[in-house]
């Protein structure tokens, strides 16, 4: 049910239902030999619930830092110069740092782009993904441990309770994606910020965890925010989209929208210089 | 910008460079600069502190520490430069071939710098002293063997990293010979690690040299080494701290120095850091 | 002289551990591969991590030793080639390696980079060597001062761009590329393979083109082998292999991709 409200790109404008996350004129500075540039310029977003946000632009768009900023990780060069940011009815910003914690988890999550940097080479994978919960309820690692194969199972893993045992580096690319997936939802977060999740993966198991990623809204309502700088991906996946170029949002509008009738020049360009397999080759060839 | 000088940059260096510089010269000059001789006894002034007359006061039998200090770092510094040079050349030169040529060629020369490792560096020098005859030269000579495995391995490692690169595989790509790869393409790359441990590896061959004189193997009483006055002002720790102090503070300088070189160079070349 | 300019026949890789502790495994990076590639035509080879699509693209660049089978150029089996002819060969095929930043020696000045081909096969003198690096700057689209410039102080599309030039310095019969414009952002990457098509044409260069990004060999490729799990499963026209894909890894390759075209052609 959720999936069909949200992917109608009116819910994006929904006046009367407050956003699972919203940015507010956020603007980040970069420090640079002491000197403090700004990089993300006046960035306002929102990702309703049960809604799938992408994040498009090229490298040094602020399209990391901006989400970065939601879960308040920037690095310790980076601050945030003014703005807003809130996740449900909490003022990120406004937050401690022990009540940050705890929303980290609980109430969002983030998939790193490279899975296997991500996970703890000497500890196995069931008691990574089981962390979060023994972090949150303050129960022992070990006896929260059986949880983990209950959510590997939920990421379509085969053989849970056997992989739950493995170390990181007996499992796939993909499979260690879908286990940083397995840590993400282990608290049952209401948005999921995943920042190019399947860039280092191949094409037909980057096909696989989109369609985990789907699935993950489908049936559990969850809002993610998708940042990657390819098109395709955000054709395939998402709902609403924001264009970013330069730490500047050029362009937003639903993912039919963005595609069939861009309205910058900048995404015009993008949409051209993306090269296809279908339709007439850009060039040459012929 | 690429061109013009920047002092920023290079200012480590510089420090490290007029420290060494400075020690250098009381080597070179120090019979100009030393104001007494390092050798001529004085019965009446014996373990003395700071004076006008003494500026480091005197030892156990009233020499002028400040000159044996300067004329010390004659031979500390030959030690140190020699010994360091010694092991970084060959050091280099089997590491980087280990690395390249792989297989056998790495096997063999890895194993016999694990068995020259596996010796304790004291006893090593001990052990090729008793072979090549007591001296001042041969004490650096065997100093700076000790160093060869230290920077082979290191060497090796470092060229590892660098034989990943993509730019030694188009290199060979093109057709360059092993030689102009060796030389053009990785010993430069691999310089940064290796002028470190060339750093560490002077003030080191000091401290060694010291502990040979006062086995008896190195440079011999009276001839003063920072080594042998810091030997002999432990025993008088008591009565004048100075004699101590005094040499380990010209070590303590000297390592500050060579540090101060090697790594400024290390991060003034490395090109990642221009802009 | 032949039509097709590299074949290569019945190549096969095994990586053994080596090493006299090492319990002596075989895998099979490459198993079998027969291909061949006509002058002036590009081949695209495409596919997933660990199809021995790299590694196949070194046994062709004689960077890596065939286990069995032959790589021939100009019907000359590069594994026999020695003194002379090797250099010939060495003069002949360039590659273009796949990441930008490991690419070039960081000690050395892009002028340094593009002169060293020059240099190892003695063409030339300084001056003459010099002109030649500046002409081929400014066809690669790079500014003149570049020349003195080093490799961190330009872009990732610039030095791929370098990667080029030095490709082509040499005036080679053919250019073989790794993944030249993954790292690249999508309007950089378009550039880079437009650069690349271009001077292709102009010098009537033979190309293989190793990538995992299927609309990208699709652009630049006139034959395509599809490899997976060391062997090619599919080889043919580009037309024919994505208009008509007989294998069935290769249609779930097709439908595997993410393309907004896909979403275009829908609504």
């Amino acid at each position: 049910m959720a999936s069909q409200v949200s992917s109608d790109p009116r819910v994006h404008d929904k006046p009367d239902t407050v956003a699972s996350l919203s940015v507010e004129g956020l603007s980040i500075e970069f420090s640079r030999r002491r000197v403090w540039t700004p990089v993300v310029h006046d960035v306002s977003m929102r990702v309703m619930p049960g809604e799938i946000v992408g994040v498009i632009g090229e490298s040094g768009s602020g399209k990391t830092l901006s989400s970065l900023a939601a879960l308040r990780l920037l690095p310790k060069q980076a601050r945030v110069a003014s703005g807003r940011v809130r996740l449900g009815d909490v003022d990120i910003l406004t937050q401690s740092e022990s009540q940050m914690r705890n929303l980290r988890g609980n109430r969002m999550a983030l998939i790193p782009q490279d899975a296997m940097q991500a996970l703890n080479p000497t500890m196995r994978v069931g008691l990574q993904v089981a962390e979060p919960i023994s972090l949150h309820s303050g129960q022992r690692l070990k006896s929260v441990a059986g949880v983990a194969a209950k959510l590997l199972e939920t990421v379509g893993i085969a053989r849970p309770e056997q992989q739950a045992r493995a170390f990181p580096h007996q499992f796939s690319g993909g499979m260690q994606q879908r286990a940083m997936i397995a840590m993400g939802l282990a608290l049952a977060p209401g948005l999921l910020i995943a920042d190019e999740p399947t860039t280092a993966l191949d094409v037909t198991v980057q096909a696989q965890v989109l369609n985990l990623l789907r699935d993950i809204r489908d049936t559990r309502g969850t809002s993610i925010m998708f940042i990657t700088h390819d098109l395709g991906v955000v054709a395939e996946l998402c709902d609403w989209v924001y264009v970013m170029r330069h730490g500047r949002i050029v362009e937003q509008g639903s993912v039919r929208r963005i595609f069939m009738d861009p309205q910058e020049e900048y995404t015009k360009m993008l949409l051209a210089a993306t090269p296809s397999i279908h339709g007439p080759r850009r060039k040459g060839g012929v | 910008m690429s061109e013009g000088f920047d002092f920023y940059r290079w200012r480590p260096v510089i420090f490290g460079a007029v420290i060494v510089g400075a020690i250098l010269i009381c080597a070179i000059f120090a019979p100009l600069i030393a104001p007494y001789s390092p050798y001529d006894l004085d019965y009446m002034v014996m373990l003395q502190g700071p004076s006008a007359t003494h500026w480091l006061g005197t030892d156990e039998i009233g020499r002028d520490i400040l000159s044996r200090i300067i004329y010390g770092a004659r031979i500390s510094m030959q030690v140190a430069f020699i010994a360091a040079g010694i092991g970084l050349i060959f050091g280099t030169v089997i590491g980087v071939t280990a690395a390249y040529f792989g297989g056998i060629t790495d096997m063999i020369l890895m194993r016999f710098m694990e068995l020259l490792f596996s010796f304790p560096a004291i006893l090593l020098a001990v052990v090729l002293m008793a072979s090549l005859g007591t001296s001042v030269l041969n004490a650096m000579i065997a100093i700076g063997i000790v160093f060869i495995p230290g920077f082979s391995r290191l060497a090796r490692a470092a060229t590892e990293v660098v034989l990943r690169e993509q730019y030694v595989e188009s290199a060979r790509a093109i057709g360059m010979s092993h030689a102009r790869i060796l030389f053009r393409e990785i010993t430069p790359n691999i310089v940064a690690p290796l002028l470190v441990e060339a750093a560490i590896a002077f003030s080191y061959a000091i401290l060694l040299e010291s502990a040979l004189s006062f086995l008896g193997l190195g440079a011999q009483p009276p001839e003063p080494t920072w080594g042998n006055m810091l030997n002999t002002g432990r025993g008088f720790m008591a009565q004048s701290a100075i004699m101590s102090i005094a040499p380990g503070m010209a070590i303590f300088l000297t390592v500050i120095g060579f540090n101060l070189i090697g790594d400024g160079l290390r991060d003034a070349l490395d090109p990642h850091m221009k802009d | 002289m032949s039509q097709d300019l590299i074949r290569i026949r019945a190549v096969s890789k095994e990586f053994g551990a080596t090493g006299w502790f090492k319990k002596p495994v075989g895998v099979k990076a490459v198993d079998g591969v027969t291909l061949a590639v006509k002058r002036g035509q590009t081949l695209g080879i495409v596919g997933e991590s660990g199809s021995g699509k790299s590694t196949l693209l070194r046994m062709a660049l004689r960077l890596i030793k065939p286990s069995s089978g032959t790589v021939e150029i100009d019907g000359q089996d590069i594994w026999t080639l020695q003194g002379a002819e090797l250099k010939a060969f060495r003069r002949k095929v360039q590659p273009i390696f796949q990441n930008p930043a490991s690419s070039f020696n960081p000690r050395q000045s892009i002028g340094q980079i593009l002169v060293a081909p020059l240099e190892v096969h003695g063409i030339g003198d300084r001056d003459s060597r010099r002109a030649k690096v500046a002409a081929l700057l400014e066809r690669v689209g790079l500014p003149k001062d570049a020349i003195d410039r080093h490799p961190h102080q330009l872009s990732g599309g610039q030095k791929q761009r370098i990667a080029i030039a030095r490709a082509v310095i040499l005036q080679p019969e053919a250019v073989l590329a790794d993944e030249p414009t993954s790292a690249l952002d999508v309007s950089v990457q378009a550039q880079v393979l437009d650069l690349f098509d271009d001077i292709r044409r102009d010098l009537g260069l033979t190309a293989i083109f190793v990538s995992h990004n299927l609309a990208v060999i699709r652009q630049v490729s006139d034959q395509i082998a599809v490899m997976r799990h060391g062997s090619v499963v599919e080889y043919g026209e580009a037309d024919q292999v994505f208009g008509d894909p007989q294998h069935e890894y290769t249609k779930t390759l097709i439908a595997a991709v993410p393309d907004h075209r896909k979403l275009m052609r829908a609504l």
